[in-house]
């Protein structure tokens, strides 16, 4: 059982990395699979990715490689139509509060991937490659796998809402003083619709996040042990000293190290004629000063990183007519050489 | 001069460039003479805003008794309002710190959003009654944060019954009337000629025109090659002298990102302003980012975007 979490920022290739490194764990002859969240155009194409939660394999390359789609609407949506009392799927899934926390919910990305390669490990996938959503706080899942399940199902939330039920059914009646008390409160500074709003939705989700929160301890668990999890940190030049100092240093502080800082899109081709006048001297101009600037970026992190056991491996930017399976396939070349 | 400061907005996709804009925008209004606020969300706020601005008031010292940098946080704004509500500390304190309060704040639709958008509109229209001392701005400019969370942001404004009924209703209103009329906001967005950038500045356009009939006033691409910029016969010469290597990459790439630019032009009508991929400089002077919010600032036209 291998996992490898690829963690980086916006636009950096994340994708692409995270696509060739599963291509390189297919070739060595395993089956590998890689999810991902929102892959451009043009990747889906490369590895012929449909919509939909079905795990696919990927045409046109060599070896037993496997793509997913992680969702997180849909994964949820599903988790709530398999776990919630019956006859409640259709109140949640139109409820206000949980198009909110589908859509704004600080971690639910995360949460969802945990769901989703627990859903892949129960279908035989032994070697997954994980995509991370572009976020700096994507390791927060690694603290609070539970975040959720604090949310919804913990204790004093179960009181709430049942604090909601009994209110409603006996009046205010003798449980839960101290929730209660907190609970008129916040509906003086909120207004009471609001929260009401929200208990009516905790009574109604809580057996979906309970179900959940269970799963979602155990696929944890296997992401802090270090014999089964590795980190790759996918940057670009421009980004990658502040990049790598905050994800190692995100790592550092729960214990783990990054295996590898691939730093994606560099330009490090020579300029061997260098014109001297007109729009081809800007051209040149502006390319040898992207590249200067991808060479100093490249030599920081080096020095920073030296001794560090974090692998650094430089991943050249191909010429925009290489394409689809081709520039996946060069990616994971280059990834191999380093 | 209006009552009111509108409100510039940078908007568009994580990485490309919102917070330099807004303090490049910031830094040249400031130095016109103007007083100038920026708002930030960005998570990270102290770490980006602090290292850009070094060494301001020693270079600009001018500019710097003008140009103020904010961030709200309104986790803050509500903890002020529990204060207010319950004057008696032992009570405000009992229900911030309450589990199920924090709970109840970080599940509700849209509340933080809310409470944001509220200190925005009164930092726009001066009316917090804490700042009757503090100075005013003659420009408001929202480093807003990435494209989901900025529409999500601004969805708060709107359609939140569930606020308008309850004691939080004025400021609901209020909120309300601010963001409904579309003078008061003047949207910024920005972008890079790269595929997924460019993807995500049609979805920003799409979600702002669908949910609040409105359309960015601007767009900005950002980091661009000259070519985006050159004159076609020049480029056509280019084109047909051979070219080997880095040279040919360059080339590609730049044509690749002209017809980026001009496709945008097509799908989202509005001025483009190109500020180029700027010049590659010694990070470890103390301050290095206030030359690149200079040379940025060099390319707003702030006509177009006060």
């Amino acid at each position: 059982m291998k996992i490898t979490i690829c963690l980086g920022t916006g636009g950096v290739g994340k994708t692409s990395v995270s696509a060739a490194t599963a291509l390189s764990l297919a070739r060595s002859g395993t089956r590998a699979l890689v999810l991902t969240t929102d892959p451009s155009l043009r990747l889906k194409t490369a590895l012929g990715l449909k919509e939909g939660l079905t795990e696919q394999r990927v045409p046109n390359v060599e070896g037993d490689l496997w793509a997913a789609l992680l969702d997180v609407n849909e994964t949820l949506d599903e988790a709530v139509r398999m776990n919630a009392r019956r006859g409640t799927e259709e109140q949640i899934l139109t409820h206000d509060v949980y198009r909110m926390i589908a859509s704004s919910l600080s971690g639910m990305n995360e949460l969802m991937a945990l769901e989703r390669i627990s859903q892949l490990m129960s279908h035989g996938f032994q070697n997954i490659v994980v995509d991370t959503a572009p976020s700096r706080h994507v390791l927060d899942v690694l603290d609070k796998p539970l975040l959720f399940a604090d949310l919804s199902a913990s204790r004093r939330v179960k009181l709430v809402s049942r604090t909601y039920k009994f209110v409603e059914a006996m009046g205010l009646m003798n449980i839960g003083r101290n929730a209660l008390e907190v609970y008129a409160r916040a509906e003086e500074i909120l207004g009471g619709k609001l929260v009401k709003q929200i208990l009516e939705f905790y009574s109604l989700f809580y057996p979906v996040a309970e179900a959940y929160a269970d799963r979602a301890r155990k696929t944890g668990e296997l992401l802090r042990d270090p014999s089964v999890t590795e980190f790759r940190i996918v940057t670009t030049p421009h980004k990658a000293v502040r990049d790598a100092d905050f994800f190692t240093a995100e790592l550092r502080k729960r214990n783990f190290r990054a295996n590898m800082i691939c730093i994606n899109r560099a330009w490090l081709r020579p300029l061997d004629d260098a014109p001297r006048e007109g729009l081809a001297k800007d051209i040149a101009g502006w390319y040898e000063n992207v590249s200067l600037s991808h060479k100093a970026a490249i030599a920081k992190v080096k020095a920073t990183f030296a001794g560090s056991g974090s692998k650094i491996c430089i991943l050249e930017e191909l010429a925009r007519d290489v394409d689809g399976a081709d520039a996946l396939r060069n990616l994971e070349t280059q990834l191999q050489s380093c | 001069m209006s009552a009111q400061a509108r409100v510039i907005v940078f908007c568009g996709k994580g990485g490309v460039g919102k917070s330099t804009l807004s303090l490049a925008m910031g830094l040249k209004l400031a130095k016109a003479g103007r007083r100038v606020l920026v708002v930030s969300s960005h998570p990270l706020p102290e770490l980006a805003v602090g290292i850009s601005l070094n060494g301001l008031s020693a270079r600009f010292p001018e500019a710097a008794k003008r140009l103020f940098v904010v961030h709200i946080d309104p986790v803050e704004q509500i903890s002020e309002l529990v204060q207010k509500h319950f004057p008696m500390a032992m009570v405000a304190k009992a229900v911030l710190n309450s589990s199920i309060f924090q709970n109840l704040i970080s599940i509700a639709p849209g509340l933080k959003e809310f409470f944001f958008l509220a200190r925005l509109q009164q930092l726009a229209e001066r009316k917090s009654p804490e700042d009757a001392g503090t100075p005013s701005y003659d420009d408001l400019i929202w480093d807003a944060p990435a494209t989901g969370h900025f529409l999500t942001t601004l969805r708060a404004a709107k359609g939140f019954d569930t606020y308008l009924s309850g004691p939080l209703a004025t400021t609901g209103a209020e909120l309300h009337r601010f963001f409904s009329a579309p003078d008061n906001l003047r949207l910024v967005a920005v972008t890079q000629p790269e595929d997924m950038a460019i993807a995500e500045t049609l979805d920003l356009a799409a979600g702002l025109a669908r949910d609040f009939q409105i359309a960015p006033a601007i767009v900005v691409l950002n980091a661009v090659s000259p070519l985006c910029t050159a004159d076609p016969h020049a480029i056509a010469e280019i084109e047909s002298a051979p070219h080997t290597g880095a040279m040919t990459f360059a080339i590609d790439r730049g044509r690749a990102e002209r017809a980026m630019c001009h496709q945008l032009a097509l799908d989202l009508p509005a001025p483009q302003v190109f500020i180029p991929r700027l010049a590659h400089r010694d990070d470890d002077r103390r301050d290095a980012d206030l030359d690149l919010l200079d040379e940025v600032g060099s390319w707003l036209d702030t006509a177009l975007f006060t």
